[in-house]
């Protein structure tokens, strides 16, 4: 076949695939023997158990996500009297107090979530783009510069999130500038991949009109590369800043601010009425904010 | 005046191949020149060198009193002297171009693209306010006017990639009003338009190099328009120049010959050439 031939000899890191049919079948093959071994070896140690009554618990466990503790704060008893095996009354609690507070705690823990998601995107993005306009090939960096910023942008990329947040909890203290820092260092990888792609698919031979135009330097990128990338920018930006947001929200486990604090909580306490009230809180944000970029990408194009 | 356009010993090559081959050309500045011949003929390579979108690997091209080309004084070919920068912009600024590849910023109104023209020639604090597209009220009139003449004013605020092909040539004309080149240098204008567009943009470039020592230099395949748009008429075949002569001494056996003895080639025909089995030369894409 000539797409062989026409691939352009780029330097070390291109591998030469097998063509055609049979090369393809060769590497399902891998991949099959890749899944077949990872199962077996698995299945080998033991370790692909479901624990000792996994329907029970799976029942268990339904049944109290099915009545998520919010609802106490309106049907929830107003004097639930916690009693010894003698029936002596150790304490009354007014579950409907005790939720409405839980309910208060959850809305700040969720602007915070909201607020790291924000800034740490913002960061992401101011950092990304100079190192997305380096990295596009059209543009024509230093070759030597270009591959140190694909480097920076790899490894950020490479490097999860929660790894960012416990190495900067470390540096700059427990809270949610820790988180901020964190979701940066990593969605600037993402950004910065998605920005240069959107410059590589530029029409370069309308840039090259408004050059012949005699235009400026600066006149040409704002009248001929601006108006073109801009719209994609803003559509990759709102893309990120919502998977942020869903990132943001375990941010809170390493005692980096918002939700996850929560969460936890919830999960080490095995108080599983609490967790479905906050994956719904979770849900609702994702979704609301997906619906409303959405508007705003479609409005864009 | 000096000659607009100066070429000596000009020869292009890609992969071996002698694309256009130019002993001497000169074009006076005031001139009107159409340049004729088939596909292949090499016509936009030899505008696209004018142009200053293309090298040369050899010979001397001088555009508007300065040298395009790279080497120094010609005697030696490996010492390349590249052109300043600010030189290069002027003359893009006075060389106006017209052709397929160069696009229209998809994004932008077709207003906001025939204003990219004035862009070139904006100075002091003009230039400042161009970046986030504010430009002085006589260009916005100029542009208004430019696209009214051309019968797109119903669609100046359409953007570019909703105008048709046809909308698209005459925007890219109207941005060249904008610029007032001294050099225009257009590639086959009118291919995409229908007859009474075709007038419209014949009338709209011969104003647009209407001022005294304004040149036209144009490809064109329609050899109705010749007399319209041209003084002087070049034919090009396999890359060379094969005659040059005055409008009124072309005669249609010399046009006939150029095309490769097709029989109805010629300028009184009705007939639709490109029904006819034009053979004899091979059928290379322009570009």
């Amino acid at each position: 076949m000539t797409g062989l031939q026409q691939r352009r000899p780029t330097g070390l890191t291109r591998w030469a695939l097998p063509g055609g049919r049979a090369g393809f079948a060769a590497l399902v093959a891998c991949y099959a023997v890749l899944v077949a071994v990872c199962l077996a070896t698995l299945a080998a140690a033991g370790d692909l158990s479901f624990g000792r009554n996994p329907w029970d618990n799976l029942l268990k466990t339904v049944g109290e996500f099915a009545r998520p503790s919010f609802l106490d704060a309106w049907f929830g008893a107003e004097r639930l009297e916690y009693r010894s095996d003698d029936g002596t009354v150790l304490r009354v609690e007014n579950r409907r107090e005790v939720e409405a507070n839980f309910l208060a705690a959850l809305a700040r823990a969720a602007w915070v979530t909201f607020q790291i998601a924000t800034l740490g995107s913002l960061l992401a993005a101011l950092m990304a783009l100079p190192l997305a306009m380096i990295v596009a090939r059209n543009l024509r960096a230093p070759r030597l510069l270009a591959w140190a910023a694909k480097g920076v942008l790899d490894a950020s990329r490479a490097v999860h999130t929660l790894v960012f947040g416990l190495i900067l909890v470390g540096i700059v203290g427990l809270g949610p500038t820790a988180g901020v820092l964190a979701i940066a260092l990593h969605s600037m990888g993402t950004y910065g991949k998605l920005f240069a792609e959107s410059i590589e698919s530029l029409d370069m031979a309308a840039v090259e009109a408004v050059r012949a135009t005699g235009a400026r330097p600066g006149q040409v990128f704002f009248h001929g590369v601006w108006p073109t990338v801009l719209p994609q920018f803003v559509s990759h930006h709102l893309y990120v800043w919502e998977f942020n947001i869903r990132d943001s929200t375990i941010l809170g486990l390493i005692g980096a601010g918002g939700l996850g604090l929560l969460i936890s909580e919830a999960v080490s306490l095995f108080q599983w009425s609490r967790l479905s009230t906050l994956l719904i809180v979770v849900v609702a944000l994702v979704v609301a904010f997906d619906a409303v970029s959405r508007r705003i990408r479609e409005a864009l194009l | 005046m000096t000659s607009a356009v100066h070429l000596e010993d000009v020869r292009v090559t890609v992969r071996d191949r002698v694309v256009l081959e130019v002993p001497r050309l000169t074009v006076a500045s005031g001139d009107r020149v159409a340049i004729v011949g088939p596909n292949g003929a090499g016509k936009t390579t030899l505008l696209r060198l004018i142009g200053g979108l293309l090298e040369t690997q050899q010979g001397r091209v001088r555009v508007l009193g300065r040298r395009l080309s790279r080497e120094a004084g010609g005697s030696s070919g490996a010492s390349h002297v590249p052109i300043p920068a600010r030189e290069r912009r002027s003359l893009r600024l006075e060389t106006g171009l017209l052709m397929q590849g160069l696009h229209l910023v998809p994004r932008l109104t077709a207003r906001g693209n025939v204003l990219i023209g004035a862009l070139g020639r904006l100075e002091g604090a003009d230039v400042w306010r161009s970046l986030l597209r504010w430009y002085p009220a006589e260009c916005v009139d100029e542009a208004d006017a430019a696209l009214e003449a051309l019968g797109l004013a119903s669609r100046a605020d359409t953007r570019a990639d909703h105008l048709s092909g046809g909308e698209r040539q005459k925007v890219a004309l109207a941005r060249l009003q904008l610029q007032r080149p001294r050099l225009v240098l257009a590639d086959e204008p009118t291919s995409a338009l229908d007859p009474a567009a075709t007038a419209r943009v014949c009338a709209a470039l011969m104003s647009a190099v209407a001022g005294p020592g304004r040149t036209l230099l144009t490809v064109v395949h329609d050899l109705d328009l010749l007399p319209r748009l041209a003084t002087r008429v070049i034919g090009m075949a396999a890359g060379r120049l094969q005659w040059d002569l005055p409008i009124d001494d072309v005669a249609p056996p010399l046009l006939n010959a150029l095309y490769g003895h097709c029989p109805d080639i010629a300028p009184e025909s009705g007939l639709a050439v490109s029904s006819l089995p034009c053979t004899g030369r091979d059928f290379h894409a322009d570009r």
